[in-house]
């Protein structure tokens, strides 16, 4: 166990620099007790409130509520970060998250308010087809790096916009248009059916759903699948070193294939996650970018399934309780910055990775 | 004379003691030769003189007087000069401009490369070298380009010459020649000072030999000791065996046969590797050794016919001929054959790792793979035995011996290696050529690319002469000619 926390040393500590850090910038432009006070506002709203809920009106609801929001977010951020951490295992950056999450979000919106299905068949085909949807829109870009070199990097991107501009500029306005019922205008696709919406876990309490727990078993079962067997070896030496992977008979070719099938199934559950769960129909403009957290979360949480449950819990609480540092006049995006500060220093893991073998040394 | 004294020197991240109170003495116009194995100091104590390394303690005296070389700057101004291993050439200029490097001859402040050239041209001619100081260096052999470097150590004249391996990647042929040179230095005043491993051109050469071992002179010896005698200097307690045992076997079938096979730098290559045999490569470095171990392997693309046992084999590729039983030991071993950042156990499963007794089903099978690893780091002696250390953390002579274990390990019926001594000590070269003979004494067809002719001709049944893309010449074993093979390397004579 001290050889894994070892490992998680820079992870927790640029986490925690960069809380520090962020904390500074309050105190420099709104005052100590501002920030203070902010900071207590986010611990409250992301771990629950436990001063309210230890006075005398307290309820449950004073801690089920920004727990359920901290989850909700945290599992969509373990989804498309484990889908970026999945091309990462064979040496590719998977930028495309967003893009496959969409893709998959727009399925997952078509077909729970087309078909009428009974209740667990309809959530299943859902989520199985949004899956498949985000799969293949990442085979696109796994084709193009196998058969004729194309940087991940670069198609990814584009295919972003690509399926940014198909969903919004195109089915969003045509085929899947809702169709406006009474005076009411209607923007985004039509409501998906009762009997696709994801069950919640904690009744009216919280908006915590089923697509936690499936965030969670997919995070396990990768886990396992990469520590455990062959084929996740494959993908290690292939992304630790092709050359070597090439000597000793290794299909680099397929290993850079499923993985990248991989990825895109991951950010498109999330997609079908988000549509299912929360946002019940894919609206005129889907806000959040979530697939490109993943790459954040793929990066701070080490490429590791763990790592990557253990940022995505960090980041979806302070997402959470971020909203209620506005209170004392901080932006509700405050939790990007640290986010972003946190993933900086991250990325100078070289230089903690030398501070804490010397001393160990 | 120059007098090194009680020069201590440690290095590396761990602080290791690669200068342990080391005291020699260089006479003018000597040679000196000092030989060890890798990481006996020898490259150290040699940059400490040229002012590269700063020791911790000790002093050196040129004719009496105490001096600091804070950079080589300082040590040419004695009259110092070295040839480093690695090349230091500038492959896009000119010899003249190499040569000139850092003190260009001017003309009101303008670079005057005529006189530049007949300056150089000069400094070759004393030498007895006949090189074209116009000549791009990208275009020259590698034979060719050490005389550069000699030419631009002694350019600037220097009283004491150090050469660092200078006949690594050099023919026989150019061997003598660079060694008659150096003789004619030596002649003319000029200390001559030689680091090598190679023992036998130590005893053709030199007049005093230092033999170094963890850091420390062991032994000061005449040019009369025996190679014998050297060598159990050298390695400490370790006897080594001259000659490897060569089991009388018969000569096996054709394991794989290449019919006129045309690739990126081979021209209609045709071979046939044995069961049984050892088929040595012979050749000077870039006459597509590589690329035909490439097209063995299954990495390369080619045109032409690549059987197996008689069969024609459509389209061969690295798994395909994994499967077959085709083994490799690649050159570049850490980047083809180890992956630094797994352990020594996972680098062992590499290649097999979908089969017993690495895997059972989809799944990893852990404690049969340690159970082998276990085994397999012991019978092949790599140190530590430790399945889960990184193989990144190995020397790199146990790094090859993870590499000969994995590949060697299974039955092979053939095995394609590539320098598998190179940068080795010679312990661990003795063990690891042990490993290719037994391999082929067990029936396996060895393969064996390496620019070290005596080692090929060490280990080879059958030597085939690689030159400019093409086999030139064979010579089986009992009738190797050194000098007729080494005429071929060069392209001056067909066998």
């Amino acid at each position: 166990m001290g050889k894994a926390l070892r490992a998680m040393m820079p992870s927790i500590a640029s986490v925690v620099l960069a809380l520090v850090l962020s904390f500074f910038i309050i105190v420099s432009t709104r005052g100590l007790s501002d920030a203070f006070n902010a900071y207590l506002a986010m611990l409250w709203g992301s771990i629950g409130d436990w001063p309210k809920f230890l006075s005398d009106e307290g309820t449950a609801a004073a801690l089920l509520r920004p727990l359920g929001e901290s989850g909700t977010k945290a599992a969509l951020l373990i989804l498309t970060g484990l889908s970026v951490a999945s091309a990462f295992r064979v040496g590719l950056f998977n930028i495309g998250a967003q893009g496959q999450l969409l893709v998959g979000a727009i399925v997952a919106a078509w077909l729970g308010s087309a078909l009428s299905l009974p209740a667990p068949i309809h959530i299943a085909v859902c989520v199985l087809a949004a899956s498949l949807a985000g799969a293949l829109y990442a085979l696109i870009p796994a084709l193009l790096k196998v058969k004729r070199g194309v940087h991940e990097v670069i198609s990814t991107i584009m295919l972003n916009w690509v399926a940014v501009r198909l969903i919004e500029n195109w089915l969003l306005l045509g085929p899947l248009k809702a169709t406006a019922s009474g005076d009411n205008s209607i923007s985004g696709t039509a409501q998906i059916h009762a009997s696709a919406e994801l069950p919640r876990l904690m009744g009216d309490g919280s908006r915590l759903n089923l697509g936690a727990v499936l965030a969670v078993i997919v995070a396990i079962v990768f886990w396992v699948f990469l520590a455990r067997t062959v084929r996740g070896f494959e993908w290690k030496v292939v992304g630790l070193a092709p050359e070597a992977a090439k000597s000793s008979g290794l299909n680099t070719s397929r290993a850079i294939i499923e993985s990248m099938l991989v990825a895109g199934a991951c950010a498109g559950l999330a997609g079908a996650v988000l549509i299912l769960g929360t946002e019940l129909k894919y609206p005129a403009t889907l806000s959040g970018t979530w697939g490109f957290d993943g790459i954040s979360m793929a990066l701070i949480g080490q490429g590791h399934p763990l790592g990557v449950i253990f940022s995505a819990l960090t980041f979806g609480a302070l997402t959470a309780g971020g909203t209620r540092m506005q209170l004392f006049g901080v932006h509700k995006s405050f939790p990007e910055l640290i986010q972003g500060i946190a993933l900086l220093l991250m990325a100078a893991r070289v230089v903690w990775a030398r501070i804490f073998s010397r001393r160990n040394a | 004379m120059i007098s090194l004294e009680h020069i201590t020197k440690r290095c590396g991240p761990t602080l290791t003691l690669a200068l342990d109170d080391v005291s020699l003495s260089i006479n003018p116009g000597e040679r000196l030769a000092i030989v060890g194995e890798n990481g006996a100091g020898k490259s150290t104590l040699m940059n400490v003189l040229f002012g590269l390394y700063q020791p911790d303690a000790g002093t050196i005296s040129v004719s009496g007087k105490n001096l600091k070389f804070k950079t080589p700057l300082d040590a040419r101004a004695q009259g110092i000069a070295m040839v480093q291993q690695h090349f230091t050439l500038v492959p896009n200029l000119s010899v003249t401009e190499n040569v000139i490097l850092g003190h260009e001859p001017r003309r009101f402040g303008f670079l005057n490369l005529k006189q530049a050239a007949e300056e150089v041209t000069a400094t070759a001619k004393k030498l007895g070298f006949a090189v074209d100081v116009h000549a791009r260096v990208s275009d020259l052999t590698v034979g060719t380009q050490q005389k550069i470097e000699i030419i631009k150590a002694l350019h600037t004249g220097a009283s004491t010459v150090i050469l660092d391996e200078p006949t690594a990647v050099l023919t026989p042929q150019e061997s003598n020649e660079l060694y008659a040179v150096m003789r004619a230095l030596s002649e003319s005043g000029v200390a001559v000072v030689l680091i090598t491993h190679k023992l036998r051109e130590v005893l053709a050469f030199a007049q005093r030999i230092a033999v170094m071992r963890r850091g420390k002179i062991v032994a000061e010896h005449s040019a009369s000791v025996s190679e014998s005698a050297l060598a159990k200097d050298l390695t400490g307690d370790t006897v080594l065996a001259a000659e490897l045992p060569r089991a009388q076997i018969p000569v096996g079938d054709i394991r794989i046969e290449l019919k006129s096979v045309i690739a990126e730098k081979l021209q209609h290559i045709s071979l046939k590797a044995r069961a049984g045999e050892i088929l040595g490569i012979a050749g000077v470095d870039g006459n597509g050794q590589r690329e035909l171990a490439e097209v063995l392997t299954g990495l390369r693309d080619f045109t032409g016919e690549f059987r197996w046992d008689g069969a024609v084999l459509e389209r061969p590729n690295a798994q395909k001929l994994r499967e077959l039983g085709v083994r490799h030991i690649p050159e570049d071993r850490l980047r083809r054959a180890i992956v630094s950042d797994l352990s020594l156990e996972e680098n062992l499963s590499l290649g097999r790792q979908s089969k017993a007794p690495f895997a059972r089903g989809a799944f990893i099978d852990a404690s049969e793979r340690r159970g082998f690893a276990i085994r397999t780091l012991k019978d092949h002696d790599v140190r530590p035995p430790e399945p889960e250390f990184r193989a990144g953390s190995l020397s790199g002579g146990n790094q090859q011996k993870l590499v000969v274990a994995r590949e060697l390990s299974g039955q092979p019926k053939v095995v394609i290696v590539v320098q598998p001594t190179r940068g080795l000590d010679i312990a661990a070269t003795w063990a690891v050529r042990q490993k290719l003979m037994q391999a082929r004494n067990a029936g396996c067809a060895v393969v064996l690319v390496s620019l070290d002719l005596d080692e090929v001709l060490a280990l080879s049944d059958r030597v085939a002469v690689m030159y400019a893309g093409k086999i030139t010449a064979e010579f089986n074993r009992g009738t190797f000619d050194e000098a007729a093979i080494g005429r071929c390397m060069l392209g001056v004579a067909n066998g």
